[in-house]
């Protein structure tokens, strides 16, 4: 009898048993309903927490998504029909927050010029300007300082030289008031009578506000103003510029120069001198033009394209290839040690693969590595340091990674061929080569296709393999992209995004949507072509 | 053997027919051997020897007391657990907290995967409903999004949804498992899917007449019949999940939170051949929950990943 | 009115409890809106790397002690510090503070990531270099933490004195029978930082200098013929097999540590362990290989500070009081090994030999470029030298390749 069979007939077997048991427990039906509620008003209970504070942080269009998505989830669970939601729910749910977002989130940088130099929001970048446009006064004193708050604002009281008090805000100047400041900060004044003056504790509540504190010397702008970093001393300042709201303009406060927002993303002035840093703004397909037209990017795009492909299927063939061909081997009832030789052959898939790429990397050094040192006695060969043969190292070590997965699936896949179609070929004559060939591998192939598709799209975004591995290298002389010979097409948008003086994240987006549309294509028609949704219909 | 009788028989001549005939016999018979066992022994046994060897010579490293990758070469040279001291007493590397807390957050997506990609896969083959082909195709698809950017996308999320709850924020394990549960759905529902199609329709069917309503003909009938798959996907989960480091390294900031991974990289990136011996001592173990979990699920492997697909 | 300031942190330490009692007295007759908010301690975050979070940790606990001001320190590694600075400080994350090399103040000056630091009258406390190369367009983006430069360390036992010469060196090594006559690492990814005295001293440098030492990143001089010389000295050198990108920087430290040379090329972070492995070991200044003086660069690091911190005055206090004083930056050289910017601390430790034999082979040093444009020269620069030694070509033409290419880089 084959197994087959045997696993329909126990599940007979086991359908008898259940049906009698249900047939016992109707009526049972309270505890669904009872979890249903429980799980239901964590969750409710939850999102009003949630509701709550971003009522409170005032921001309504997450507010909004919250309350619309909570909703929906009672709906679809208090309805009594539509059961197919009631099971896709949480995973579409995670799938929605976790991977959706992430995928939108990049489609939206791919329209921007994110990158060196347009990191942030305007707001930041105003920030930063302001920040570094400060130019201490080469002649002003290092006051001691108290801060003070009068009603609602804050006050700096400083002392000068001749142990005079000084007491100024935002709006007013410094001006004197009688009174004296103790050695120990102590502040005795009879004029202060709304302040409290700040203890450092105090001070370190709401520090923002008082290190943005800038209170002018005198009503002379020249004399600049006086402003903190440490709460505990002041200085005069004065800003090389000016932010002009109104007109939206750095204006140079000594060549009343103008530069405006021109909408590339920086303040900008007649000659085209842009300050840095500048802020990130939508560019539309300026990212997705320069993929297709910037001749830099164009030839190591195309090489890189190629190897990737090249590495990808390689990769799948090779591993599938060697899983089947062991699978084939060990697919013998008769054969001793069996399951020993199945456990080591597990072994690469069970390390953890982060791991084996850096032990490999150890390995394969070339003056003092396992496999230079022991295996070849000493010969150096460069194996990550030659292009060629870094791509087969590549290729090989992703082989010793992955074959075992190929032929776990393999094995299952033999076993589940039924024995009689093999059984019938034998008897009519056909050779081992001829039943392999005619019915083994195509109902063989049937079922581990879709996995093979995947395994593809696996590799075709192994960036952990090649980061861990090679880094990319070995590197090409000549490219200014600083793309090696064994970058795939993700280490490369990795690089483009986070390595070197031009970081461009835009660019590196719009070649992550590219890739993805790619790989998804390609894979959506391969699944078809496999027709292994066909059963669908 | 056979040298030693041709010369002492060779003054019979019957004699010397008979027994170049059963050198002959056993030769063909070694070669029957080899045809039908032999080879698959010798095979099996190279591959075993390029699928065990780095693993040696990494057990070997760990063993040995000077600890360099220049000194590894040769294997078992000395034997010392020193390594292994040295592993659970690092100061600033916590191993022990990244050993636990890979096992926990492993096993705990792992679980919550299985019942997730369940509950999917048994919509997608016993419920009916439109955008069923395309609703299947696509979570399959958006697994596919390479995640090297997207890291920038969840750590920003993180930190939002950490202003408003707190425990889903940066550095939370808890987090950092809902980010995986993302991907919960996705070829891992496939092959579920697949598993799910060879039990007969009949059953739940019965079931229902004969008054069990869905979700008791779920839990109590239907899981159990998969329970290969649910194996299957739910070693294959923990494996990614042990392994995984870019959204773990993103999200886990303290070292006493974060994962093997996260932990053991930040160990060797500076000092890599240096701490060679540490390095393989903390490898070596790490290995060794997924392969005990491994070992012990392997015959469902076997059946579950494929019985689905061919059906 | 009578109420308390504070003059300086100190100050309030010494007299924690008084002031404590004062306040509450003092808050009392006033509104008591800060009372509740008072006990929640300000908490500064900084980021290192290994070697920098061990040390900084005992500092960062006794700060906390003295002025009741958290500090988180968060071990990263130093790849993934200067990352993820560009990427989170924007979206109003990442930390106060962050542990870092000169040489990224430009790139982070221009991505609005830090601020300049008023170190007020401190600044003339620290070494020149050390505030010069922090210096981004005239102002101070860093608090100088300590200052390093790589030297020619050697195995006393092997050689027992300082070489006087470059050959000089090489026959020491001879007579020694030392497998490598220097160590000096490359790595898979170059290393053209500690190969810089050695390139120098052939006369070829990055940029031309201005007249006050500030380099002039216009005017790349690194493709002049001095460069091509040092580059085919590099290309000799590996085929003779004393260099090669097998020997990275721990690999480098193990064959010196196991007597394979008397000699590496390295700077005072490896000092500790050299000790810790029981070597007798010497430092002086780097001998000509091309007969001009050899300039290793000069590296500080320091603390740099967030331009979107919203802990400004805790995170300056902790710098410009705490970390910038003598006892500090000795208790940090004390656990890093790193010699400390700040004058009057490193004449303390400018006691002890090692630092002393650093301080000789970086007195011809320059410091380290700051510029915005330095991240894409190391990347060519690094290749090059990999692809030399590798013998991947012509190492003249290589040389010629990668001046064009960082001239285009520049250009841009």
């Amino acid at each position: 009898m084959s197994k087959q069979e045997n696993i329909q007939n126990k599940r007979k077997r086991m359908k008898k048993r259940i049906v009698s048991q249900v047939g016992n427990n109707v009526g049972a039906n309270i505890l669904p309903i009872v979890v249903k509620i429980v799980l239901l008003g964590m969750l409710d209970a939850m999102s009003l927490y949630g509701a709550f504070a971003l009522l409170m942080q005032h921001k309504w269009v997450v507010l909004g998504l919250l309350l619309v998505g909570t909703g929906v989830i009672n709906w679809i669970y208090w309805r009594s029909h539509g059961l197919a939601a009631k099971y896709l729910a949480p995973g579409i749910v995670l799938l929605l927050i976790f991977q959706l977002f992430a995928i939108s989130y990049s489609a939206y940088i791919a329209f921007t010029n994110y990158g060196t130099g347009h990191n942030g929001t305007k707001e930041v970048a105003i920030t930063a300007l302001m920040q570094s446009s400060l130019v201490k006064k080469e002649d002003s004193p290092k006051y001691p300082l108290s801060v003070a708050k009068c009603g609602a604002d804050y006050s700096f009281i400083v002392q000068d030289s001749e142990e005079q008090l000084l007491v100024g805000d935002n709006t007013q100047p410094l001006h004197h008031i009688d009174g004296t400041r103790n050695a120990d900060g102590t502040i005795h004044s009879s004029q202060l009578q709304n302040c409290k003056v700040l203890n450092f504790s105090q001070i370190l509540q709401d520090q923002s506000a008082i290190v943005s504190l800038s209170v002018p010397v005198s009503t002379n702008p020249n004399d600049g103003v006086l402003r903190t970093s440490d709460g505990q001393t002041a200085s005069a300042y004065i800003s090389t510029f000016r932010y002009d709201k109104s007109s939206d303009t750095m204006i140079d406060t000594k060549t009343h120069e103008q530069y405006r927002d021109n909408g590339t993303g920086a303040f900008v002035n007649d000659a085209g001198v842009a300050l840095q840093p500048g802020w990130r703004v939508n560019v539309g397909f300026q990212n997705f033009i320069r993929l297709f037209t910037v001749k830099e990017l164009q030839q190591p795009f195309l090489r890189v394209l190629l190897w990737t492909i090249e590495f990808s299927v390689l990769s799948v063939l090779t591993t599938f290839i060697l899983g089947l061909f062991l699978a084939i081997t060990l697919n013998d009832d008769r054969m001793k040690f069996r399951r020993l030789y199945r456990s080591i052959l597990i072994l690469p898939y069970a390390f953890p693969a982060f791991l084996s790429a850096l032990v490999w990397a150890g390995m394969l050094n070339e003056k003092f590595g396992f496999i230079n040192q022991v295996v070849f006695h000493g010969t150096e060969i460069p194996w990550l340091h030659a292009p060629t043969l870094a791509k087969i190292a590549v290729i090989v070590v992703n082989l010793w990674l992955g074959f075992p997965y190929m032929f776990l699936v393999c094995m299952g896949a033999l076993q589940s061929i039924p024995h009689d179609l093999v059984e019938a070929a034998t008897l009519d004559g056909a050779s081992r080569w001829k039943i392999f060939r005619y019915i083994t591998f195509p109902l063989l192939l049937v079922s581990v296709a879709p996995l093979l598709i995947s395994s593809f799209a696996m590799n075709f975004n192994n960036f952990n393999l090649i980061y861990m591995l090679t880094a990319g290298g070995p590197v090409q002389t000549g490219s200014s992209m600083n793309i090696g010979s064994t970058d795939i097409l993700i280490s490369m948008v990795y690089k483009i995004a986070f390595v070197g003086a031009n970081r461009d994240y835009g660019l590196a987006s719009a070649f992550s949507i590219i890739i993805f549309l790619v790989v998804g294509l390609v894979s959506a028609i391969s699944f078809k072509a496999t027709k292994s949704l066909e059963e669908l219909n | 053997m056979s040298n030693k009788l041709r010369n002492s028989s060779s003054t019979h001549a019957s004699h010397d027919v008979m027994t170049s005939n059963l050198t002959k016999r056993k030769f063909n018979k070694i070669f029957v051997w080899l045809r039908s066992q032999g080879w698959r022994h010798i095979v099996a046994i190279a591959v075993c020897v390029f699928a065990g060897f780095p693993i040696l010579y990494i057990f070997s490293a760990s063993l040995n007391n000077r600890g360099t990758l220049v000194s590894s070469n040769t294997l078992f040279s000395s034997i010392s657990s020193d390594n292994y001291y040295e592993l659970f007493h690092m100061a600033q590397h916590p191993y022990a907290y990244w050993y636990v807390n890979t096992v926990v957050i492993g096993l705990i997506t792992a679980a919550a995967s299985v019942f997730i990609g369940a509950l999917a896969a048994y919509a997608f083959s016993r419920l009916r409903f439109t955008g069923r082909r395309i609703g299947l195709l696509s979570i399959i698809v958006v697994q596919m999004f390479p995640q090297v950017l997207s890291i920038v996308a969840i750590y920003l999320l993180l930190t939002k949804l950490g202003e408003i709850y707190p425990f889903l924020g940066i550095n939370s394990r808890i987090a950092l498992i809902m980010v995986y549960l993302g991907g919960a759905m996705g070829v891992n529902t496939y092959l579920m899917y697949g598993f799910f199609n060879t039990i007969p329709k009949e059953i739940d069917e019965a079931a229902q007449i004969d008054g069990a309503g869905h979700a008791r003909t779920f839990f109590t009938i239907i899981l159990p019949l998969v329970s290969p798959i649910l194996a299957v996907i739910g070693l294959l989960s923990f494996i990614s999940t042990v392994s995984e480091y870019a959204v773990a390294s993103t999200v886990l900031v303290s070292p006493e939170k974060q994962t093997l991974a996260v932990g053991m990289y930040a160990f060797v990136s500076d000092r890599f051949s240096q701490n060679w011996g540490v390095f393989s001592s903390g490898a070596v173990l790490a290995a060794i929950p997924v392969v005990v979990v491994f070992l012990f699920l392997q015959k469902y492997i076997v059946s579950g990943l494929t019985v689905g697909a061919v059906k | 009115m009578e109420v308390f300031s504070t003059r300086r942190i100190m100050a309030i330490i010494a007299a924690a409890s008084t002031i404590a009692l004062g306040l509450s007295a003092c808050s009392s007759g006033n509104t008591s809106d800060t009372s509740s908010s008072e006990s929640k301690n300000a908490t500064i975050t900084v980021w290192a790397d290994a070697d920098h979070t061990a040390a900084l940790k005992d500092v960062a606990s006794s700060f906390t002690k003295s002025t009741g001001i958290n500090v988180k320190v968060i071990q990263k590694d130093l790849g993934s510090v200067q990352k993820d600075l560009i990427t989170q400080v924007p979206a109003g994350q990442g930390p106060d503070i962050a542990i870092g090399p000169n040489d990224w103040t430009g790139l982070l000056a221009t991505d609005g990531v830090i601020q300049p630091i008023d170190l007020g009258d401190a600044q003339s406390d620290f070494e020149k270099v050390s505030i010069d190369a922090f210096n981004y367009q005239g102002k101070i983006y860093a608090l100088p933490y300590s200052i390093e430069n790589v030297a020619l360390v050697r195995n006393t036992k092997l050689a027992p004195n300082a070489p006087t010469s470059w050959d000089d060196m090489v026959n020491t090594a001879k007579q020694a029978n030392a497998k490598y006559p220097y160590l000096l690492q490359i790595g898979d990814q170059g290393d053209a930082y500690t190969m810089y005295p050695v390139q120098t001293s052939f006369g070829s440098s990055v940029f031309a200098q201005n007249s006050d030492g500030s380099y002039d990143a216009k005017n790349l001089t690194i493709g002049n013929e001095q460069g091509k010389a040092f580059a085919s000295w590099l290309s000799e050198q590996a085929k003779e097999g004393i260099l090669s990108t097998s020997i990275t920087a721990d690999i480098a430290l193990s064959k010196f540590e196991a007597g394979e040379s008397p000699y590496i090329i390295t700077g005072p972070w490896n000092i500790p362990a050299l000790k810790k492995a029981g070597l007798n070991v010497a430092v002086s200044a780097i001998p000509s290989a091309g007969g001009q003086p050899a300039q290793p660069f000069v590296g500080v690091n320091g603390f740099f500070l967030s331009s979107q911190t919203k802990n400004k005055i805790a995170a300056t206090n902790f710098l410009t009081n705490y970390v910038g004083t003598e006892k500090v930056q000795e208790a940090l050289y004390k656990a890093g090994g790193l010699p400390p910017a700040l004058s009057s601390a490193f004449e303390k430790v400018a006691e002890d030999d090692f630092v002393k034999g650093f301080e000789e082979a970086g007195k011809t040093g320059v410091p380290m470029p700051n510029v915005t444009e330095m991240s894409a020269v190391w990347q060519s620069w690094n290749n090059a030298e990999v692809s030399i030694v590798n013998q991947q070509g012509d190492p003249t033409q290589i040389w010629d390749n990668m001046s064009g290419e960082i001239q285009k880089t520049i250009n841009k």
